[in-house]
């Protein structure tokens, strides 16, 4: 039995000869995101439907507390309302990267185990980041920063500048990636090994029973509990709060 | 079917999830933050109305509270001043009752006196008419002699005189 770890599956080729940008692909990480972002919105519109000013239901107490956790989580990290206007993206990035995580719950392949999804995240993070730096010191300012505290720094400040979005986008995809590829490796050495056991019971039997991978059973919901529920949870909300420190960190100068 | 890396970045993908990400903003922005943000400004909203309202109200039965106690000062003040001139009132009148009782019974003492007086001299003259004619007779039976009118007379008057005395 041969055990392969692989993309996410093209479904779809659509050839536009752009020399670098190359072909679309219309890949599982693209479908599984917008499934993801239909939830996302489907939820929100459920939980705001008829609000009320008084005597809230469940669901709007549920949609209010969301609401308030995600201005209170940015405005508890920036010291202030000043960021007030981030406060929907943060919780727009978090959300997806929460719900992208955790659909792998359901079989299908998070989109988050594609690199190219932390990329463009961490991308925009450091966009806003740089953003943030001029606006608080002005181009100059921004340019100077770099040969801060001595001129010989230079280089490795222009390092670290980078390594921002490079390491929040490996780092989210890496613990996602990795556990795929644990899921994976525990299925099918669980597999085999429910296999190798019943087939010591002899005749017919032994033979239909060992198709059945009775071990897949059990143990890997456990670990799924890990790699799936904490782990998802906990990039989803270092992603998330890398995001509001840089930024808060950058408008300071 | 075709897969792709396992790492690698797609740059399609790469561009969709950007936009992916903004279109999320503006859904969770739209779907989610708005609508709550607008419910929680109405019930500040109508929080503040509230404590206006409130603040209203009890300024208001302040107001009223004031205007009842002074009104009820005011209508102390009159019903002491009521009683005031009722006392004085009553005072006077009873000053003039008794004043004209008084009066009244003093005439009527000096009337009584007067009746009484009248009365008695009347009756002392007709006393004295009676008791002379009675002691005339009296006297004639008794003496069973006539005795000139003169003598008799003086007895008689002399007899009276007694009498008025005594009385």
């Amino acid at each position: 039995m041969n055990f392969d770890i692989s993309g996410a599956k093209i479904f779809f080729r659509i050839p536009t000869g752009i020399p670098v940008l190359g072909d679309i692909l219309i890949t599982e990480t693209i479908l599984v995101s917008w499934l993801v972002m239909a939830i996302i919105t489907g939820l929100c519109i459920f939980l705001t439907r008829n609000l009320k000013v008084e005597k809230i239901g469940k669901r709007q107490a549920v949609a209010e507390l969301l609401v308030e956790t995600a201005t209170n989580l940015v405005r508890s990290n920036t010291g202030g309302k000043r960021f007030d206007r981030m406060i929907p993206f943060v919780a727009a990035l978090f959300s997806t990267s929460v719900v992208s995580n955790l659909i792998s719950l359901t079989g299908l392949r998070s989109p988050t185990a594609d690199l190219s999804v932390e990329a463009a995240w961490a991308v925009v993070v450091f966009i806003m980041i740089t953003a943030n730096k001029i606006k608080a010191g002005g181009v100059l300012g921004y340019l100077k920063g770099f040969t801060t505290p001595i001129f010989v720094m230079t280089p490795f400040n222009i390092l670290s500048e980078i390594a921002t979005p490079i390491s929040m986008a490996c780092r989210h995809f890496g613990n996602i990636l990795s556990g795929v590829v644990i899921n994976g490796l525990i299925y099918a050495a669980l597999a085999l090994a429910s296999s190798a056991i019943l087939h010591l019971i002899p005749g017919a039997a032994g033979q239909l029973l060992s198709q059945i991978p009775i071990l897949d059973v059990g143990l890997p919901a456990i670990l799924s509990f890990y790699f799936d529920w904490f782990s998802g949870i906990m990039q989803a909300f270092i992603f998330t709060m890398l995001t509001i420190m840089y930024i808060a960190n950058a408008a300071e100068g | 079917m075709e897969t792709q890396q396992l790492v690698t970045i797609v740059p399609w993908t790469f561009i969709a999830t950007i936009l992916n990400l903004f279109l999320q903003l503006y859904l969770i922005k739209r779907f989610l933050f708005k609508p709550v943000q607008e419910v929680i400004r109405k019930r500040q909203e109508k929080a503040d109305q509230d404590i206006r309202a409130a603040e209203k109200a009890r300024e208001e039965a302040e107001s009223v509270r004031s205007e009842y106690e002074k009104n009820m000062a005011n209508a102390r003040a009159e019903a002491s001043s009521i009683i005031d001139r009722a006392k004085k009132d009553a005072e006077s009148r009873s000053e003039q009752l008794l004043r004209a009782a008084e009066e009244q019974a003093k005439n009527l003492k000096t009337k009584a006196d007067q009746d009484i007086r009248q009365e008695r001299r009347k009756a002392l003259n007709e006393l004295k008419g009676e008791i002379g004619g009675i002691a005339m007779d009296i006297a004639g039976k008794v003496v069973e002699k006539e005795i000139d009118e003169k003598d008799h007379r003086s007895l008689i008057e002399d007899f009276l005189k007694n009498v008025e005395e005594a009385s």
